[in-house]
């Protein structure tokens, strides 16, 4: 499937601004199962520097600075990617959990990159009541794929999906107590819940297609950015990712920009500015499928 | 481990004394032990003074560090044996800086199991921004090092901690060595000792190579600081000037198109080489997080894109992590291709199943630390009792990653002065190495800190051997620098801190001379009317400098009332009083200046503050209202020759870098602003209209406010008339006491300071001199001149705002700081269910 992104930020500020520094994480990385045909950052006013890198992570950064007052700031990500992941591994094949915890504790040269996703991150605490909740899927020697499917589905089923009652500094805890959130919050406390239980859990930052309600055409402008997990499954089948907002592991609806430890290592939009008084902030994301490619099913 | 005991370091256990100590015996001997107990008093007070605070925060009043303290006798180390521990410490930094250099770049000791990722990923201090994974980071990361080591019993020293972030103590150990210069002379004389200068001369000459277009264009090099409430601001200071670079703030910093600027009063300047002596974690609020008070955003882009070189790298601090000490004997071969020369404590990372199974259930041999945290004290189980060992172990082993414990080592002990003469006390030394570009060097000495003394240290002598060649720089040529004489240079914080100083020291003179004035009045038994005139101008006078509640001055008016007045001058000479506040703020600026007071000067201030504030504070409420009114008195007078001392050396002595004209500067500003309001309620005479008679006391006042009466008389006799006095007053230039002299001495420096006659300051200045002179011609020339005179009041209010005016546009012209940064609240994701728009 090959869909068109645009994600723009705009910052509005009460007084003038002298100086700004964004960091943006806006372009999607290229991975198995993704090929990024284009990808642009459109920024007015235009960057008096731009600077892009690969990351800790291996996604891509980018820093913008504006030296000149300006009064907003707007910058849009555009990219065309297409998307088809290859179907997870059949479940009951995969290690048991124990051993993928104990591989990832042992570190060395099959699991040294999985191991950072097993501590604790600046926003995700590893709680032991998440882990109490999700070690009801993961009793002693059940394959770990078959335990994050259930977990994944059971997060799916026994939150409810709210906006406005959390925030990014809701905590894990306050989540699990609450059991609403939004995508974020979910995806923290999945990871949250696999980090306790020693499993390699990373934040996958990106965007889902979205489908407008029957006999009604799509609006613009009207997506969200989205969030997920990914799960480490051992070396020899590396990373899976699930959605648990949705209950839905990721195969071609949903289109990777990058991971991190958690939200704060991969937030699309941040930025340090001199001046500016209070400002105002509006997004609109768009994912526009294009054309389904071939070999692609649905 | 606790059965053998610890090495002495002065007798070798055979009832001999070392060689290397024999030197210093008779110097001992013949001082004896009284004299040896007033030294060390002495050296306690000389720390005090000089506000040299200890490197370990004090656990009751963590914004007032407690003083350092340095013992009168010095650990004294064979130049032979320090030789060896410069090698190895030179060997331990070479392998530090390339285990940084993997973890910052391609990661390769993770890959290849040889560190755990639990030592790197869960350390606090590993910054995740600070990593290039594609192209690997440019050294040196490590620029300064510095490692404590202890001496166990077999003689040999073992490194304990690693200090790779910002290594304090370097001006500690200058100040040990000078402080036992000047009060311990017979031990020093005489005496060769490897000197302390090269380090700094090699350090100073390694930053500049460090710029990235190299040594030859004369970079910019600075020391970036927290600022004066940082617990070490004295090490930031002693350390900037040693090395001859700018101290700043994030505050004074910017970053333009990917290069750092210093914001100075010419505009910015750049800065190629920054030496951190913060946190690396607060050096860029765009990608670490709480660097928001400290940090300049974009500093680490314009590191990234080579524009400025960072030392010690923002993520040093990594290295520091007690768990990674375990793995450098096996890091060493891989790394460096040799065996380690210096063994560390044997350090065991728990995380590590052999290493469990080697400690077993016991912790009790053991000291336990926190395998990446080296800020969390180290715990002694064989210390704790048997619930707390229980605790402890049942924690360590929820989570023996997060653990590492080392050997217990009975550190050797070195004589120190004690209540009852000389007592051997368990010494730590701690020695400071630097990277000139090919290779590691030591300061030729240290720091010795006893244990368990709170903040007590000892000078680390190296004596020097019979003809040793001289250390010094690499014989790198420096151009020959370009002779500035101007301020341009100066940080627009300093500059507003020196006009700040500069006012609030002519406040509090001024302040002085108001109270004086009225106490000398209120003290006769029974006043005249033209006292109690007088007394009714002062007191205006006095609400107007916020030295007096107006209601208190509004009773004062009658005879009555003079009783309040005088206790309400005497209260504000008193605790909580106006005076006092103004010396509390000429301190605060006093210490925010440090780094640009000559010592003669900071001590003069420091001094005189803490005298004034010692006079003034505990003041007796004193009974009898003559008592106080003496009391005051005698204040005003110590402020009154304080504030002339600090004059008569800020006149001579005290210039860096354009301070002085800043300083003076503001005192004229304060001081004209003052004349015109004094003046204004002095000529408020009522009743003058009808009886010039009555404009007397105010023109009397006028004068001897302005310290101008013995000038007047020795010009003008008795007779008091408004124009001469006015002229006198406001617009004779040649009288400092005047206006005139105020204001054109500030149009000078404006002029001075823009470099250009033309400067729109200037004239604002000018045109104030131009209207002072005006009032004064309009005086006399008048037919009644008191008639004239008592219409000056109103231009005079006028003015005193005008100057109000001027100053604030001083203020935006020279010192408005960048504006504040903030962060822009991240979105969150609305990750919204699919199908749900």
């Amino acid at each position: 499937m090959i869909y068109r992104v645009r994600h723009t930020t705009r910052y509005a500020y009460g007084s003038t601004v002298d100086l700004a520094a964004h960091l943006l994480h806006l372009t999607p990385r290229a991975l198995p199962g993704q090929r990024v045909l284009e990808a642009a950052i459109i920024a007015e006013p235009a960057a008096s520097r731009l600077r892009a890198a690969i990351d800790h992570f291996g996604n891509h950064v980018t820093w913008l600075f504006v030296d000149t007052p300006h009064a907003a700031f707007e910058v849009t990500g555009d990219a065309t990617v297409e998307v088809g992941f290859a179907l997870p591994p059949p479940a009951a094949g995969t290690l048991p959990w124990e051993e993928v915890a104990a591989l990832a504790r042992a570190g060395g040269p099959a699991a040294w990159q999985a191991a950072e996703f097993t501590f604790e991150s600046p926003m995700v605490q590893v709680e032991a009541a998440a882990g109490e909740y999700a070690a009801a899927s993961f009793p002693p020697g059940r394959p770990v794929l078959e335990g994050l499917l259930e977990l994944n589905a059971r997060i799916r089923r026994e939150l409810t999906y709210r906006s406005g009652v959390t925030d990014l500094a809701t905590p894990v805890r306050e989540v699990l107590r609450r059991r609403e959130g939004v995508c974020q919050d979910f995806s923290h406390l999945m990871i949250s819940a696999l980090r306790a239980l020693g499993l390699p859990a990373r934040y996958v930052s990106g965007y889902i297609r979205t489908y407008p309600p029957p006999g009604q055409p799509r609006r613009r402008g009207t997506d969200q950015s989205h969030a997920w997990v990914g799960a480490w499954l051992g070396p020899a089948h590396g990373w899976v990712d699930l959605d648990p907002t949705n209950g839905v592991v990721v195969r071609e609806e949903h289109l990777v920009v990058g991971w991190g430890r958690d939200y704060a290592d991969v937030s699309p939009v941040s930025g340090v500015v001199l001046g500016g008084g209070a400002h105002r902030l509006s997004i609109a994301v768009d994912l526009e499928p294009l054309e389904a490619t071939a070999g692609a099913s649905g | 481990m606790d059965a053998v005991s610890p090495l002495d370091e002065m007798v070798d256990g055979a009832g001999g004394f070392r060689p290397q100590w024999r030197s210093l015996l008779g110097a001992l001997a013949d001082l004896g032990r009284e004299a040896l107990a007033e030294r060390a008093v002495l050296l306690d007070r000389f720390f005090a003074d000089e506000g040299v605070t200890s490197l370990l925060a004090n656990p009751a009043a963590p914004d007032r560090p407690a003083a350092w303290r340095c013992d009168p006798i010095p650990l004294i180390l064979p130049p032979a044996e320090f030789d060896t521990l410069e090698a190895g410490l030179a060997q331990r930094a070479t392998l530090l800086e390339a285990v940084l250099q993997d973890v910052y770049g391609p990661q390769h000791l993770l890959a290849e199991g040889l560190l755990p990722p639990a030592l790197v990923h869960a350390n606090p201090a590993f910054l995740r921004p600070c990593r290039d994974p594609v192209a690997g980071r440019a050294g040196p990361l490590l620029h300064l090092y510095a490692a404590d080591l202890a001496r166990a019993p077999d003689g040999a020293w073992r490194v304990v901690a690693d200090r790779t972030a910002v290594p304090t103590g370097i001006a500690h150990v200058l100040e040990n060595r000078r402080a036992l210069s000047r009060h311990m002379p017979e031990f020093l004389r005489a005496r060769d000792l490897r000197q302390h200068g090269p380090f700094f001369d090699i350090w100073q000459d390694a930053l500049q190579r460090l710029a990235p277009g190299g040594a030859g264009g004369n970079p910019g090099v600075a020391l970036l600081t927290t600022g004066h409430t940082n617990p070490l601001w004295f090490e930031h200071v002693i350390l900037s000037r040693e090395l001859s670079c700018a101290l700043v703030e994030g505050g004074d910093l910017t970053v333009r198109d990917g290069v750092l600027y210093l914001k100075t009063l010419r505009g910015l300047q750049r800065v190629e080489v920054l030496l951190r002596r913060q946190d690396g974690r607060m050096m860029d609020p765009l990608e670490l997080e709480s660097s928001m008070a400290h940090g300049v955003s974009g500093l680490l882009d314009a590191a990234r894109s080579g524009a400025v070189k960072i030392v010690n790298d923002p993520g040093s601090g990594f290295a520091e992590a007690p768990g990674l000490a375990a793995f450098l004997p096996a890091l060493a071969p891989r790394l460096l291709g040799e065996a380690l020369l210096l063994r560390g404590a044997r350090t065991l990372w728990l995380g590590d199943p052999a290493a469990r199974a080697l400690v077993g259930g016991d912790l009790g041999p053991w000291l336990v630390r926190r395998a990446v945290d080296g800020t969390v004290p180290s715990v002694r189980p064989a210390t704790l009792d048997a619930a707390a060992r229980a605790a402890l172990l049942h924690r360590v082993l929820a989570a023996p990653q997060d653990y590492a414990v080392s050997e217990v080592l009975a550190p050797s002990v070195a004589p120190c002065v004690g209540p009852a003469g000389l007592e051997p006390r368990p010494v730590m030394l701690r020695v400071f190495l630097v990277f000139d570009g090919s290779r590691w060097r030591a300061l030729q000495g240290g720091l010795a800190r006893v244990m368990g003394s709170g903040t007590l240290s000892k000078d680390v002598w190296v004596p020097a051997e019979e003809g040793a060649a001289i250390q010094g720089p690499g014989g790198l040529v420096v151009p020959a620098l370009a002779i500035r004489r101007t301020s341009g240079d100066l940080p627009s914080r300093v500059a507003d801190n020196f006009f700040w100083l500069g006012r609030y020291l002519e406040r509090l003179e001024s302040a002085a001379r108001l109270l004086r004035a009225s106490g000398s009045r209120l003290a006769r038994p029974t006043p005249t009317p033209r006292e109690l005139a007088e007394l009714k101008s002062l007191s205006a006078c006095l609400v107007r400098a916020e030295l007096l509640d107006p209601e208190v001055a509004e009773g004062g008016a009658t005879g009555l009332g003079s009783r309040p007045l005088a206790r309400a001058l005497v209260q504000a000479m008193r605790e909580g009083g106006p005076v006092l506040g103004l010396v509390g703020k000429v301190s605060r600026m006093t210490d925010l200046l440090r780094d640009r007071l000559t010592g003669e000067m900071q001590l003069a201030l420091h001094h005189g503050l803490r005298d004034l504030a010692a006079l003034l504070r505990p003041g007796p409420a004193a009974r009898e209202e003559a008592q106080g009114l003496e009391q005051l008195a005698e204040a005003s007078h110590a402020v009154l020759s304080f504030a002339a001392t600090v004059a008569g050396l800020a006149a001579e002595n005290m210039v860096r870098g354009g301070g002085r004209l800043f300083l003076d500067l503001g005192r004229r500003v304060e001081r004209a602003q003052a004349i015109v309001a004094e003046l204004a309620r002095v000529l408020d005479q009522p009743g003058a209209a009808s009886q010039p008679a009555r404009l007397e006391p105010g023109l009397r006042l006028a004068l001897e406010l302005r310290d101008s009466v013995i000038t007047y008389r020795s010009r003008y006799l008795t007779v008091l008339q408004a124009a001469p006095v006015l002229d006198l007053v406001l617009a004779d230039e040649g009288n400092p006491r005047g206006l005139a002299f105020q204001l054109a001495t500030a149009r000078d420096m404006l002029v001075d300071l823009d470099g250009d006659a033309g400067s729109p300051l200037a004239a604002a200045a000018d045109q104030l001199l131009e209207e002072a002179r005006g009032m004064v011609r309009e005086v006399a020339t008048a037919t009644v001149q008191a008639e004239a005179a008592m219409r000056l009041p109103p231009r005079l209010r006028a003015m005193e705002g005008a100057m109000a005016a001027l100053s604030n546009r001083i203020a935006r012209r020279y010192f408005t700081l960048l504006p504040a940064a903030h962060s822009l609240g991240p979105a969150a994701p609305g990750g919204r269910l699919r199908g749900a728009a």
